[in-house]
């Protein structure tokens, strides 16, 4: 399959405090990725490595085929980016922005920048410092998608946008998607708004990758099942065991699981377990118990 | 591209730059006053003329200085605010990136450059000097334009780098100076190899004098024998 974004052992540290470790990512081209982690996991960090802006300490990374940094204004050429504060320049008026943006651009699309704007509801002479929130993020995605980019990279976009506006930049993005089959590399803590739009999900926590699934299988395949009579250490349980809570003195147990198939409910019969019940988790339910599981300073057997 | 990121630095530096073209344009019109002027009738002593167009000298390599850093400064003002992430997410390299801003930045300082070289025609065409002195305004409009070119080129070099690398290079330059002077003087003592070279000030004056710094020390003089 060809890969959008390829990054193999990619490692970077700010002094003591904070490292990416080895992260290994690999985004097929023309996906929908979702980037998820908290606060302060190194989402952006790994952003702009990869968008050339900061070298990394070691590991290589592909962009579109291309090297990074060596062919870095080709791989930029072919790249619309949301970066996660807004970076235009605030004396200038929206039309001004516009134009200035669309000289870098070799594909850049005036007509449509244009119906954007309309469709938007962007006043072109408005100035970018007396914008509200909402407004520069709709510039701000305006003018990645005018680009005609073959990726977007989008870094926390709808971040602090009220639900209107979040909406038509999503909206805008999925028609452009729609339209071309660009490949979304887009990262967020709002698990809910991924689990609309990505096919493929990735977790960092902490400067690791933790994850790195299709959506459908990372929304699928993890539950919350209860159980009776488990032992201390499960014997080969074909699927991940994320976290374990006993209940209160009934001797049975909550698991949260990862790779979850319906046939191996037959797992439990084979070894003198009972199953009792198996719920579904939401994205946001199974992003956080991944994020425990992969924590080492919590136990399993909580 | 270099056009709108000419428009860009315009946009950012206008209100701070129009003051220096007509003080440029102005400059020379000051230094003129007293000297009399072609309808009058008052013509005054060689000696006077001289002694009243040199007073303002010192302006004139103050002026090239502030405008050239003015300038130069307000290149990386918005993109340092901005972390230089739009700049950095642009697709061209970054050395082409810097070049086509020093470019922009250098085509603006024609501006006050031209306003002086008009000031100094106007200043030279209506002035009546006393035989045996000469106005000089191309000259003088030359030297301003190098002067403003170094104080930008050398300005742009530091508002390029961080904070931080400007703070070293800076330090560094200081400590050259005032720590080599004070060294200079302990080791003369012991060392007679120091009495008689003076590196320090030997440096110094290679900057002033012969390098490309001599050009705001040398002789900025609209009127002159």
């Amino acid at each position: 399959m060809n890969r959008a974004i390829e990054i193999h052992g990619l490692g970077w540290r700010a002094g003591r405090s904070f490292a990416l470790k080895n992260v290994e990512l690999s985004v097929p081209m023309g996906s929908i990725y979702g980037f998820l982690g908290p606060n302060g996991s190194g989402k952006t960090t790994t952003i702009r490595l990869f968008m050339g802006m900061m070298k990394p300490d070691h590991g290589h990374i592909r962009v579109l085929g291309m090297d990074v940094p060596r062919d870095m204004a080709r791989i930029l050429a072919r790249v619309g980016y949301v970066p996660e504060r807004p970076h235009v320049y605030p004396a200038l008026t929206v039309a001004e922005q516009m134009r200035y943006h669309a000289s870098f651009f070799r594909n850049w699309d005036e007509g449509w920048a244009r119906e954007m704007m309309d469709r938007l509801e962007l006043d072109p002479d408005r100035k970018i410092s007396r914008m509200s929130k909402g407004e520069t993020g709709k510039l701000l995605m305006l003018l990645a998608l005018s680009q005609r980019p073959d990726m977007l990279v989008l870094d926390e976009p709808t971040d602090g946008l009220d639900p209107v506006v979040r909406r038509d930049v999503l909206t805008a993005l999925l028609d452009y998607v729609g339209e071309t089959g660009a490949t979304v590399f887009i990262s967020s803590h709002l698990v809910h708004e991924l689990e609309r739009i990505c096919d493929w999900v990735g977790v960092l926590d902490r400067g690791e990758i933790v994850a790195e699934l299709p959506m459908n299988q990372f929304k699928n395949g993890i539950k919350r099942i209860k159980v009776a009579g488990a032992p201390m250490i499960p014997v080969d349980p074909p699927f991940t065991i994320l976290s374990r809570q006993t209940a209160n003195g009934n001797g049975t147990e909550t698991w949260v699981v990862r790779g979850w198939q319906d046939p191996m409910r037959q797992y439990f019969d084979g070894v003198g377990m009972n199953l009792r019940d198996i719920v579904d988790l939401d994205l946001e339910e199974g992003f956080v118990e991944l994020l425990r599981s992969s924590r080492p300073h919590t136990s399993h057997r909580s | 591209m270099y056009q709108p990121m000419l428009y860009l630095h315009w946009k950012q530096i206008k209100l701070v730059l129009i003051p220096f073209v007509i003080g440029s344009f102005g400059l020379p019109l000051l230094t003129i006053q007293g000297l009399g002027t072609n309808g009058g009738t008052t013509v005054v002593e060689p000696m006077t003329a001289l002694l009243s167009a040199q007073s303002w000298l010192t302006m004139y390599p103050l002026l090239a200085a502030a405008v050239g850093i003015t300038l130069a400064l307000s290149a990386w003002n918005w993109d340092h605010q901005l972390d230089h992430v739009y700049s950095l997410s642009l697709p061209i390299s970054r050395r082409q990136y810097a070049m086509m801003k020093m470019g922009a930045g250098a085509a603006l300082a024609l501006l006050p450059v031209a306003a002086l070289w008009m000031g100094s025609l106007v200043a030279a065409s209506v002035v009546t000097l006393p035989a045996g002195l000469h106005a000089y305004p191309n000259q003088l409009a030359l030297r301003f334009l190098l002067g403003v070119m170094i104080s930008y080129a050398t300005a742009f070099a530091f508002a390029a780098g961080t904070i931080r690398t400007t703070v070293i290079v800076l330090s560094a330059v200081l400590l050259y100076f005032l720590g080599g002077a004070a060294a200079q003087s302990y080791l003369a003592v012991f060392i007679p190899f120091f009495q008689h070279h003076d590196l320090v000030g030997n440096t110094f004056n290679v900057l002033l004098t012969t390098g490309p710094f001599a050009v705001f020390t040398g002789s900025w003089v609209l009127i002159d024998v």
